[in-house]
């Protein structure tokens, strides 16, 4: 059995495609068959919503009278990057605002953006002879702004260690809240309805990737960063951090359905974000691949409280068992917490699957494939000569 | 019978006085203490009480006559609805499991009866969705 993107797309706008979810798929695949279900299934719909560090905005504001070339701004008192031109910025996710103690950062300016509400913009410059203007204080919207989009440079990470802290006083963490001596674990990926988890070589997902960001369509813009193919797998399946997206998409279509700002106590801000992508069912491979279940698919369980970044892994343990809400550690029972949330990975495929059927989203062909072999390198306190 | 929570607070003459003894000497009440810090102005005490609801009437009005601050528990800690993205990072933080994941819905639910106001839930949510009343 083969199938083209060319022939989905004409099925899906002769209103006749079947699209399934990569949670639904598993059942059908098990009572169906790998080769039965491709034949019937066009698409396979996948989703995740979590926390994702790596995203931020790029925002134009539109010239005042008279013009000013902003040097240093802030969105509610959080700094946003202005070293670009003269009324660009980009405001990054986990910028906190200024003063102390703050729960609010760059996360909470693009939901409040994306919810509707004004912002305050404050920026200020030197004055030059084409830009004279000094200072400005005033209010925007995604209504009064040109351009405002999601830029993400690391969105997606196909899979993710889990946390738990073996030290004596709670840590806290990006992955939470960790309670000392083994308290808790937690985790971070959607598992069997994660994409990059559902297509694990990245056959049908590349640069130019039309997909689901924050309720918009967005697509796939460059490989992540810290995007790399080394890592070891179990069932053809990485069982650690290993590719991921960097996404781009308008925030005029996003809702905060589906873009939340998150504050990680003792760590910061940051963006959660819902992703979804479709998986065009080629072949009896691509449907092999996404019936993958949660208790095929693998995470290692880090020590947090080694502050280094060689932590080596505890045990490798799978999504069916943390799912469950408890896994044994050192023959101890631990309460396990997942960090993004699995209900809203759900209504994200289902979403797509809707959009899909009623001919709203179509798939897309990778213009150019991500790479199909990086490694990740380090950063060292090096001399000039070492660095080349 | 009944089953409530109740927070107490004291002045610190009153640190020294056998409250609890009298309230399950005199009141008849089972008294689970669920937490008690003592400082310089005075102490708190949050406990769970059972016993027969008029006995815990009593037992209250007793309190408030030795001048003690009491303030009934219920739903002392909020969950709003429209933050929790349901991800479930609370469900092992809370040590009454309080919160708790639904399955199949994926959905964490909240039980106020069962909390215990300890707080712990509420920085460990990231998008805020857990706090204290008032
Ligand atoms: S941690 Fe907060 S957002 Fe997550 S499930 Fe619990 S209450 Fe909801
Ligand atoms: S305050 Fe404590 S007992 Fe109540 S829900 Fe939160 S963690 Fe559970």
């Amino acid at each position: 059995m083969k199938r083209t993107v060319a022939e989905i797309n004409q099925r899906i706008k002769d209103g006749d495609v079947v699209v399934m979810t990569a949670e639904e798929v598993i059942p059908y695949v098990q009572s169906e068959g790998v080769e039965r279900a491709a034949k019937e299934v066009d698409v396979v719909t996948t989703g995740t919503f979590g926390a994702m560090c790596s995203s931020g905005a790029f925002l134009n504001f539109g010239h005042s009278e008279p013009p000013i070339r902003m040097q240093r701004v802030t969105l509610n008192d959080v700094p946003a990057y202005a070293g670009i031109a003269a009324v660009d910025a980009y405001i990054g996710a986990t910028e906190l605002k200024q003063g102390d103690h703050s729960e609010y950062g760059g996360a909470h300016v693009i939901e409040d953006l994306i919810a509707g509400k004004p912002v305050r913009l404050k920026a200020t410059s030197n004055g030059t002879d084409c830009y004279p203007r000094k200072d400005i204080d005033t209010y925007v919207s995604l209504n009064s702004m040109n351009q405002a989009y999601l830029f993400n440079p690391r969105n997606a990470y196909q899979n993710y260690a889990a946390g738990t802290n073996s030290s004596e006083r709670t840590l806290f963490t990006y992955m939470g809240k960790l309670l000392p001596s083994y308290g808790n674990v937690t985790y971070s990926s959607a598992g069997q309805l994660s994409p990059l988890l559902n297509d694990p070589t990245m056959r049908t997902i590349g640069i130019g990737t039309r997909i689901f960001l924050g309720g918009a369509t967005g697509y796939v813009a460059w490989e992540g960063t810290q995007f790399r193919t080394n890592v070891e797998t179990s069932f053809g399946v990485p069982m650690g951090a290993a590719r991921n997206l960097a996404t781009i998409g308008d925030m005029r279509d996003m809702s905060p359905d589906f873009v939340r700002a998150l504050y990680l106590h003792g760590y910061g801000t940051t963006l959660a974000l819902g992703i979804g992508i479709p998986i065009p069912i080629l072949d009896e491979d691509m449907m092999k691949a996404v019936s993958v279940s949660d208790e095929h698919l693998f995470a290692p369980v880090v020590d947090y409280s080694v502050q280094s970044r060689n932590r080596r892994p505890i045990k490798q343990v799978s999504y069916a068992e943390l799912r469950s809400g408890r896994i044994e550690l050192f023959g101890k029972e631990v309460r396990t917490s997942s960090l993004s949330s699995y209900l809203k990975a759900r209504q994200i495929a289902e979403v797509l699957s809707e959009r899909i059927e009623n001919g709203e989203f179509t798939l897309t062909e990778p213009v150019a494939p991500l790479p199909q072999d990086r490694s990740q390198g380090t950063l060292e306190v090096r001399s000039k000569e070492d660095a080349i | 019978m009944a089953k409530k929570k109740f927070m107490l607070g004291f002045s610190p003459e009153l640190v020294n006085e056998a409250i609890v003894y009298r309230l399950v000497k005199d009141y008849d009440l089972k008294i689970n203490i669920l937490r008690a810090e003592v400082k310089e102005l005075g102490g708190r005490l949050l406990m769970e009480v059972d016993g027969k609801a008029s006995n815990i009437k009593d037992a209250a009005k007793y309190l408030n006559e030795c001048k003690v601050d009491v303030q009934e528990l219920a739903n002392y800690v909020e969950k709003n609805e429209e933050r929790c993205t349901h991800c479930g990072v609370c469900i092992s933080i809370c040590p009454v499991e309080a919160l708790t994941m639904e399955r199949p819905t994926w959905m964490v639910r909240y039980d106020p009866e069962k909390c215990i106001a300890c707080g712990m839930c509420i920085d460990a949510c990231p998008p805020g969705a857990m706090k204290f009343r008032i």
